[in-house]
């Protein structure tokens, strides 16, 4: 197949060049992508990165002709070998996907058909292949086992839902991957995993790629995805690439505001903990309206008032281009790009947070709490003999949180940490153990006795938008809570304001509706309606989720000022690692529903004691190309089903360091000091962490 | 799965229960004495006596409903008023009317409106969804048992291609394929337009669906992602809102007995209730209740063997 | 699309000059809408017929030109003449006038009939939606046994007791169209159910009844409405069907039902009356149709599926 495109021995496999393309939409003609041009060179990753609205998985769509129906090419092309994608007929571009262009999906849930079996979807892609069909099934096998799927011969056989997240990614890459592929396209490809996941998937398609000589591109919003991977980088933004080149020039020697910004904002590469994190202000602008200037222009500390008019120069470097008007002409800027130490975004540093106060009694305790889920009907389990037909979601789980204090739940889906923050606001029912607020058992309480304390706990949850009554005002969503506990004597519309205030939401937005508002605003809203009955616990349940790096730091700054001015606690639900070593005090780290370690934030991530915590901190991976793990480092498995809880260490099955006496039983928590705890039996706090690592087989 | 069918059937049991309890319950609801509503007041008083006894009418209620239960159960559903035959062979020489009627209305309805909702799927806008679009909704539009009432008129009374009434002469099969033409395209019209729409409001959806993007992203030809891939999915609705639908074709059914004096049950049904023929209705009922839950019965048991989703979740 | 709420208090904070950008695109999608409603040639056609239908029916007594139950024996009988627009019966009865009158009983019945189920529909399918599973196990299949049921031998069953009456058709009708509501609003309650906007009223200590009628009725109320629209041909043709079976409305009260049932019993000699009697029918039952499916098209494209 290769040897025949003889010209493919150049090096560029595939040029974008001056694309434009534009939705139709009712609210008028969006100009999605504007003037895209950047070559793909061959046996390279290229890794697109943008924030929501940049048109990256756009530019990917069009260069194998699956747009959606509202979307029109206006101009450009698209080289592939001497053929321009965008002109070619569909048999002709049919021929070319799957064979020669291929995909992974960002959803494995979705992307796959959920009523045929692996073994007929990968036949059906060899399609155009003259082999029987035994043949074509043994290719498959190789490949499920090639990508990592235990037992292939039968696997190939099992329908999507039979397989787990992880295993569906490893399924769809194996799709993909089937007829050797010039070129794979991957539309953020881990987006859709957990961390320890990601890990594994960066080192497979890595390998992939020296294997079959595969060209990758790849599209995500997660720079260490893209640091960790990546050969070249396009940054792009509102529909328009702003910066390209090699990914270490990229993250070592941006120079474009934009791509400076998104590096400098992202809580990975912040070395100090600091509870006020960077933020890119404003919006991305409207793409319906006529757009001149520099796109970016809105959002620069370093905007002139040319930028908003005039176009910026396209400033050519070794490996890459750049559009700004600092590099080049009459507006450059020699002092422009400053050194990686001086900081060019907007932190707002002033009213440093004061360091809450740890002392005093908990304000709320929780003690062996457990929550458990039916898996089958009463009548099911007597006929099929099972003795305990649920599942335990949460086991034996004990945390503090004092007043003031930030304690942030961390885990990867399935873990139970949602249902832990529900069941402590008396939304799921406990099937043992106790929860104390300020003093009072409120554990499994009838709702009418709970209500009043709902004055006191409030909880954020995860969707900014989804969360909202979709019919009702922001004005009627944030003085809700003060009509269901009485509002007698109280101005409402007065009340909004005020919230509205507090949480810098200008009042103009009270009229408006949820879907009305941008993520951070709708986010706002959640902040302020968790507000207005005056908490003193707030349980947030992933509330960075939705939100575009640049924008997080906003809400999590939000969230410290009012901590430091209410004496709020907070309990922060998360999976999201870097951004809790600068707002939480104290971690606690849930695996399987249970807490693994749990102490002082700064201590833990310093020194894991529990090798699961140590995964899950090195699993992150780091946006710096130089300080690439070596794809063993990727922990290995995955988190099992909460049916197939191990009987010992919930661990074991995946821990690089499990022994013999980690399996018949659950290792106890045990106290490193008063302030930290752990359930590991032989944890790494103990020894030298390297002399273990050699020890263990 | 085994558990899955007997939790099924166990459900279809309790619903016949229930259909039994109510009609016997009605008879006891009205006023006036059972015996005579249920042999009709030229009834004589011997007969009623007779009646009474039979149906342990003088015991309690509940002791009643067991007999009657235990004699259902047992194929018992009592005698005509009239001419004393038993109800089951009544019913019995009159199912397969109705059976061939409504199994040829939704044969040609769905053979007919599947591949057109298909077409109009694949391309929306285009001439062929656009009228099958129209026509559908026209087909909907119209009762059926209107368009049985027009069939009749037109092809019948007015051009005379087609026989009127009745179900054709026994052992003549074409004579009865001519009778059971009319009455199947009156109660099959509606749902041709109903799955047409159905099919492609169905296909449009799973269209849209990312794993058909995903196989056109893998090159798959039209041909292949239509019908392999995006019918898979989208029969299966359809599936289910054929087995739902099928009291509304009993209903059509019953509307085109009537019109095309067919003797099949619906008719039989229709001409007891003018009679006060209560044993003939309640047997009647209680048939037309059977057959459509077994219809749904399987249906569903068609969805779980055609989704391995539903499949290893049962 | 609910109108926002104009409050008097706000206009004296300065509105935001993004904020009124969003409130001229919520102006400009609602006039695209009135515009993709009024070039939408079915949607016009069904908007017509219903206007047709409602109008013909308030204003029968004065449009008529006989008296619908005034019977003409010289005249029986007559095809369809410039006096008799639609011929008359074997009463000699102005077949035009009792279409006229007809309307009066569809209308009825669809009004009462489409509102008290659609009340109706709506609390269970919300109860179902929102309750315990044992409950919603139990409503579903009360919806699904009752939808299924073939409705004539429902009727048939009952009035073999009861006997004929209007109270009847009307029970009938309500009992079977529940289920096509119920269905509707407890799919849509029970995704609203889990949805994280009902969590957070939970959490904020919102009363069940409030949770209800506050939050998850507004959501659901639009596609009922619609289906709404969609239902009357439904309730109009079990009228007319049941009439025509002789077991709905009795003669010699006029309805769309009893003139195909005289009709029929004169086709061969006066097939206009059927013609005739059928034609308000076809009418109406298009007219909602288009205009409900108009409607859906437009508010709720994705709504199409489940029915």
């Amino acid at each position: 197949m290769k040897d025949m495109d003889t010209h493919m021995t150049d090096e560029t496999l595939l040029n974008i060049d001056a694309l434009s393309l534009e939705f139709r939409t009712n609210r008028g003609q969006v100009k999605a992508l504007r003037d895209i041009s950047f070559p793909v060179k061959k046996g390279r990753i290229l890794g697109i990165v943008g924030e929501s609205g940049s048109g990256k998985s756009t530019v990917l769509w069009s260069i194998l002709g699956l747009l959606a129906g509202n979307a029109k090419v206006t101009a450009g092309r698209v080289d592939y070998g001497d053929r321009d994608l965008l002109t070619l007929d569909a048999e002709a571009l049919r021929a070319l996907r799957g064979e020669e262009v291929s995909v992974v999906f960002q959803d494995p849930m979705t992307s796959q058909i959920p009523v045929l079996p692996y073994a007929r979807q990968m036949s059906d892609i060899l399609y155009r292949r003259a082999m029987s069909e035994a043949d074509k099934r043994a290719a498959a096998v190789d490949m499920l086992r090639r990508v990592g799927i235990p037992d292939p011969e039968s696997r190939v056989d099992a329908y999507p839902h039979q397989f787990s997240g992880g295993m569906r990614q490893r399924a769809g890459i194996a799709m993909s991957m089937l007829t050797g592929p010039n070129l794979l396209l991957a539309d953020e490809p881990t987006t859709a995993l957990d961390v320890t996941m990601e890990a594994q998937m960066i080192g497979l398609m890595r390998g992939l790629r020296d294997d079959f000589d595969t060209t990758i591109v790849v599209v995500s919003h997660n720079l260490g995805l893209i640091a960790e991977m990546c050969d070249d980088v396009v940054v792009m933004y509102a529909g328009e690439v702003v910066e390209t080149g090699e990914v270490h020039d990229i993250f070592h020697n941006a120079r474009h505001p934009y791509t400076r910004a998104l590096l400098e904002c992202d809580p990975a590469r912040i070395a100090d903990v600091s509870r006020k994190l960077p933020v890119i202000p404003g919006d991305i602008p409207d793409l319906t309206k006529p757009l001149a200037g520099c796109i970016f222009a809105s959002r620069c500390q370093k905007a002139m008032p040319a930028c908003a008019t005039k176009a910026p120069p396209l400033v050519e470097r070794g490996t890459g281009v750049a559009r700004c008007h600092l590099l080049e002409g009459p507006l450059a800027d020699a002092s422009w790009p400053p050194p990686a130490s001086v900081s060019t975004v907007a932190r707002d540093d002033g009213a440093a947070a004061p360091l809450p106060a740890n002392a005093g009694e908990p304000l709320l305790e929780v003690r062996d709490l457990n929550v458990q889920f039916r898996t089958m009907g009463a009548l099911k389990a007597r006929i099929r003999g099972v003795a305990r037909p649920f599942v335990d979601a949460v086991l034996d789980v004990s945390l503090d949180i004092r007043p003031g204090e930030t304690l942030a739940l961390v885990g990867e889906s399935g873990s139970g940490k949602t249902t832990l923050g529900r069941t402590i606001l008396n939304l799921q029912a406990a099937a043992g153990g106790s929860v104390r607020f300020d003093g009072t058992e409120i554990g499994n309480m009838a709702e009418r006795r709970f209500k009043p304390l709902r004055r006191d706990m409030a909880m954020m949850f995860q969707d900014p938008t989804g969360s909202l009554s979709p019919r009702k005002s922001v004005r009627a969503l944030i003085t809700e809570p003060l009509l269901i506990h009485g509002a007698e004597g109280r101005d409402l519309d007065a009340e909004a304001e005020r919230l509205a205030d507090m949480v810098r939401l200008p009042r103009g937005f009270l009229s408006r509706y949820p879907h009305e508002l941008s993520g951070g605003q709708a986010r706002r809203v959640g902040v302020a309606r968790a507000l207005a009955l005056n908490p003193r616990l707030i349980v947030a349940d992933e509330p960075t989720a939705g939100l575009d790096v640049s924008v997080q730091g906003e809400i999590l700054n939000l969230m410290a000022d009012l901590q430091a001015e209410h004496g709020l606690s907070y309990l922060i639900i998360t999976h999201n690692l870097p951004v809790v070593r600068h707002i939480a005090d104290r971690i606690a780290i849930m695996y399987l529903g249970r807490i693994v370690e749990d102490g002082p934030a700064a201590e833990v991530f310093a020194n894991p004691a529990h090798p699961y915590t140590r995964a899950l901190v090195e699993g992150v991976p780091q946006p710096d190309p130089d300080r690439r793990r070596p794809p063993s480092a990727a922990i290995e498995g995955e988190v099992p089903s909460l049916l197939r809880r191990p009987k010992g260490c919930d661990f074991a099955t995946r821990c690089p360091l499990a022994r013999d006496a980690c399996r018949p039983a659950k290792p106890e928590h045990r106290h490193i000091t008063p302030d930290r705890r752990h359930a590991c039996l032989f944890p790494l706090t103990d020894t030298q962490d390297n002399k273990n690592k050699t020890e263990t087989p | 799965m085994i558990i899955y069918l007997m939790k099924r059937l166990g459900l279809a049991a309790i619903v016949v229960m229930a259909v039994l309890l109510l009609l016997f319950s009605m008879l006891h609801m009205i006023p006036g004495n059972p015996a005579i509503l249920a042999l009709g007041t030229r009834a004589t008083p011997e007969a009623i006596a007779e009646y009474t006894a039979r149906m342990h009418l003088d015991e309690p209620v509940l002791t009643q409903f067991v007999y009657f239960l235990g004699s259902a159960l047992q194929g018992d559903l009592g005698q005509d008023v009239f001419s004393n035959r038993a109800v089951v062979d009544i019913i019995g020489e009159r199912i397969g009317f109705s059976l061939a009627l409504i199994c040829t209305g939704m044969g040609w309805a769905v053979l007919l409106g599947v591949p057109l909702g298909c077409l109009a799927a694949v391309r929306p806008g285009s001439w062929v969804d656009r009228v099958t679009g129209v026509f559908s909704v026209g087909m909907i539009a119209v009762p059926s048992f209107l368009v049985s009432i027009w069939a009749l008129l037109l092809f019948s009374l007015e051009l005379r291609w087609l026989p009127a009434i009745g179900a054709g002469e026994p052992g003549d099969f074409a004579d009865q394929l001519s009778h059971l033409v009319l009455p199947a395209f009156a109660i099959g019209l509606g749902w041709v337009g109903y799955l047409a729409r159905m099919v492609r409001a169905s296909m449009l959806e799973v269209m849209g669906e990312p794993y058909i993007r995903s196989a056109r992203a893998f090159g798959l030809t039209p041909r292949r992602v239509v019908l392999g891939y995006a019918l898979r999915v989208a029969i299966l609705p359809t599936i289910t809102l054929i087995g739902m639908g099928f009291g509304g074709l009993i209903s059509s059914a019953v509307f085109a007995e009537i019109i095309f004096a067919r003797p099949g049950v619906g008719k039989m049904i229709f001409d007891a209730v003018s009679d006060r023929n209560f044993p003939i209705v309640q047997g009647g009922v209680l048939v037309a209740t059977g057959f459509y839950i077994l219809v749904v019965l399987m249906s569903d048991l068609l969805i779980a063997w055609l989704d391995p989703r539903v499949r290893s979740s049962l | 699309m609910s109108a926002l709420p104009s409050d008097p208090a706000r206009s004296a904070t300065a509105p935001e000059a993004q904020d009124g950008e969003a409130r001229e695109s919520a102006g400009r999608e609602r006039r695209e809408k009135l515009m993709r409603f009024l070039t939408d040639w079915q949607a016009v056609t069904g908007l017509v017929l219903v206007v047709l239908f409602f109008a013909s029916a308030l204003f029968a007594p004065w449009i008529a030109p006989y008296d619908p139950n005034a019977m003409d024996i010289p005249a029986r009988m007559s095809g369809p003449t410039w006096a008799h627009i639609a011929g008359t019966d074997q009463l000699g009865r102005d077949t035009f006038s009792r279409i006229l009158h007809g309307g009066r009983v569809a209308l009825y019945i669809a009004a009462i009939g489409v509102s008290a189920s659609l009340s109706i529909g709506l609390v269970l399918g919300m109860i179902a939606g929102y309750g315990p599973r044992w409950l919603d196990n139990l409503l579903l299949l009360a919806f699904d046994a009752v939808r299924s049921f073939p409705a004539v031998i429902l009727a048939l069953a009952t009035v073999a007791l009861t006997g004929p009456s209007l109270t009847v058709v009307l029970a009938i009708v309500i009992l079977t169209t529940i289920p096509s509501y119920g269905r509707v609003a407890r799919t849509a309650t029970l995704a609203l159910r889990h949805t994280e906007f009902i969590l957070a009223e939970r959490s904020l200590g919102a009363s069940t009844p409030r949770i209800l009628f506050q939050h998850i009725m507004p959501n659901v109320i639009g596609p009922l409405l619609i289906l709404a629209a969609m239902e009357v041909p439904v309730v109009v043709s079990i009228e007319a069907g049941l009439s025509f079976l002789g077991i709905g409305v009795l003669p010699p009260q006029a309805s769309w039902g009893t003139i195909l049932n005289e009709g029929y019993l004169v086709i061969r000699d006066a097939p206009w009356m059927v013609v005739a009697g059928g034609i308000p029918l076809i009418l109406t039952t298009l007219g909602f149709t288009f205009l409900g499916e108009a409607l859906r098209d437009i508010f709720d494209p994705r709504m199409g599926r489940g029915r």
